[in-house]
């Protein structure tokens, strides 16, 4: 098959998908374990740029493993946090792995702000948690770490499909996003570290769009806890500039504390509970919601914590711009979403054979981090670590895999119904732009009344804009390639906002971050269970799997 | 965010042809005319506001005015604004 848009073929041993901080850590720690392996990293955008570590708040979680054990952290984290349904296993091995995560980052040339006596400068946030800087130029350092063990890079090309064989993954296909040249990639392993699913809302998570959600979900793989993609921050309502902290000062136009409805004693980060408390409050006529301003602990308190002087020049520019138009402190909600539900094992692989995900495409999927959407969600300074653990505990089996398989040639009727899939957009001679269906999944995500303060009648409200939208993308059409980017973006908000509203509508409880104005307590007795995805021919078929909590040490109550 | 009505103002007198500012487009607003060695900027309804590209170019030549009014919080009470 030829593309009218040209067509490359490239193979390689290990594929990764995706050059932020999560497939750069794959990518050096492959090459650590095995120098011989070839490895590719293949970025919609610029890898070293893309992704969301460079351009957050720069921290990373630290935990002092001479204070406390990785076991308490796990036991605070299970009760508080995961509210039971997270695999302990595998957050105790994150949390132990601390330190080495650290070291690595420094071997690899991130910059972490340290004491005259070369120890880390340490935040305290809670009892359990605390928290070090990181500057933003970390991912630009270990893509350059990365092409110094001799990683290749393709920059502007996406990745849109996954091909398979025997149920073993054999290779990808994407396009050039300057030219649409075709490309077939043929590898013995690939890991997807494409990022979340974010729906195009909160700026600085924008990239992350669920390509490869979207990808391994149509090759077939289990995904697991779609329901914790609701994730949501408070901002300033004039500018969006996150608020972080700021839940623990709100006020109401009474002059009313309403931190004190909802929050009995210090927590480590926002919850839903708060965003419920703002919806009330708005409802009841009590708004507008403002944090005071004397209280107030957010971004520019975060900004001056540590000397980073690269983040710096980002910070600045953000928070005077911001503060131009901030002419007062009140504050809302922005849904932003971090849904990761990617399924993997504890070496990170999926459920189909030489896949592996990595990072914030599989954070829930690994069911580490319990009832909670992906980092920061109640773990701040969790998601670049998160990422930097699964690239680096990704490597030893993604090596073997690589070792031990064969390049097979990619199927070419596969490939050919991939590229039918892909230009389809550009060959309609009529049809809706991608922002049309984007505008009605946002209507369905956004409220965070239907997404995060749920109920049976708001989720059915946001299945209706889905299934419209869903209607809609089968009319897709593209002008150009930057366009047919957002065709396939969209289709890939359509499965992740169907797959979140109707898992969520099936969880009768709350439990966690996941909360439902209907079934406000949490049930242990009938969800101790997680929630599986996986296309059936076409189907999205969901189904239930009981969390194997009693071979953990920590223990749910049930009555 | 989609819709949105940001602005970017480049200066080409200034610009040195790094890229930098095409590199760092997280988002595609930013293409690169290999022919003038200068940045393009072709999708700015795309912009996210992350101020990249005007904090990284070391000649000053990019400003970017964010039109904070132009993206939806897409909350019910968009009327607060």
């Amino acid at each position: 098959m030829d593309s009218k848009y040209g067509r490359k073929d490239l193979s390689t041993d290990v594929l990764i998908v995706g050059g932020g901080i999560a497939g750069l850590s794959a990518a050096v720690s492959i090459k650590e374990h095995d120098p011989d392996l070839n490895v590719l990293v293949v970025e919609k955008q610029t890898a070293g740029y893309s992704g969301k570590a460079n351009k957050g708040g720069g921290v990373l979680q630290y935990f002092d493993l001479e204070r406390i054990r990785p076991e308490d952290f796990v036991a605070y984290h299970v009760h508080s946090v995961g509210c039971y349904l997270g695999d302990q296993e595998l957050m105790t091995k994150y949390v132990s792995m601390n330190h080495v995560l650290l070291d690595k980052l420094v071997e690899w040339g991130a910059k972490l702000p340290k004491n005259m006596d070369g120890s880390y400068c340490v935040t305290p946030t809670g009892p359990m948690t605390a928290m070090i800087g990181v500057d933003l130029d970390i991912t630009l350092k270990v893509r350059q770490t990365a092409e110094r063990k001799g990683v290749k890079f393709i920059d502007k090309v996406a990745v849109s499909d996954l091909i398979t064989e025997d149920g073993r993954v054999t290779g990808a296909t994407g396009f050039s996003i300057l030219d649409g040249t075709f490309y077939t990639f043929s590898a013995k392993a690939v890991v997807l570290a494409t990022g979340s699913q974010n729906y195009r809302i909160g700026p600085m998570w924008s990239s992350g769009r669920g390509d490869g959600i979207a990808m391994a979900y149509r090759a077939g793989a289990q995904l697991r806890n779609p329901e914790f993609g609701n994730f949501a921050q408070l901002v300033k309502v004039n500018s969006h500039s996150e608020c972080v902290f700021g839940e623990n000062y709100m006020y109401n136009c009474a002059g009313e504390n309403i931190t004190k409805n909802f929050r009995f004693f210090p927590e480590a980060d926002i919850s839903s509970s708060a965003v419920a408390e703002w919806f009330l409050q708005m409802s009841a006529a009590r708004g507008p919601i403002t944090l005071r301003l004397d209280e107030d602990r957010s971004n520019n308190a975060l900004m001056s914590l540590w000397d980073r002087p690269f983040g710096k020049q980002f910070w600045k520019l953000n928070h005077s711009r911001a503060a131009e138009v901030d002419v007062d402190n009140e504050v809302c909600p922005m849904f932003i979403g971090e849904q990761s539900p990617v399924r993997v094992d504890h070496d990170m692989m999926t459920t189909i054979k030489g896949l592996y995900a990595i990072g914030d495409v599989s954070y829930c999927g690994s069911a580490a981090p319990g009832a909670v959407p992906a980092p920061p969600g109640r773990n701040r300074g969790s998601g670049i670590l998160n990422a930097v653990f699964a690239g680096v505990v990704c490597a030893e089996s993604t090596c073997k895999t690589a070792r031990s398989n064969e390049l097979v040639p990619l199927d070419e009727k596969k490939v050919e119904a991939s590229a039918e899939r892909v230009y389809a957009p550009l060959s309609r001679e009529t049809g809706c732009t991608a922002k049309d269906v984007i505008r009605l999944i946002q209507r369905a995500v956004g409220p965070v009344e239907q997404s995060v303060y749920m109920s049976a009648h708001r989720i059915a409200i946001a299945l209706k804009y889905v299934n419209k939208a869903k209607e809609l993308a089968k009319t897709l059409k593209a002008v150009d390639f930057h366009d047919l980017i957002a065709c396939h973006e969209a289709e890939a908000m359509v499965l992740c906002a169907e797959m979140q509203f109707r898992a969520s509508d099936m969880r009768k409880e709350s439990r966690g971050w996941f909360l439902r104005e209907d079934y406000p307590d949490m049930d242990n007795k009938g969800w101790l269970k997680w929630i599986i995805v996986q296309n059936r021919d076409g189907d999205m078929v969901f189904s239930t799997e009981d969390v194997p909590y009693k071979k953990w040490k920590v223990q749910p109550y049930i009555d | 965010m989609i819709d949105t009505r940001h602005k970017i103002i480049f200066d080409p007198e200034k610009c040195v042809g790094c890229q930098l500012c095409y590199k760092a487009c997280f988002v595609d607003v930013i293409r690169w005319d290999s022919e003038n060695k200068k940045p393009i900027f072709k999708y700015v309804e795309d912009c996210e506001h992350c101020y990249w590209c005007e904090a990284i170019c070391k000649r000053g030549c990019i400003r970017v005015i964010a039109e904070y009014e132009s993206e939806s919080l897409l909350q019910n009470f968009d009327c607060y604004r």
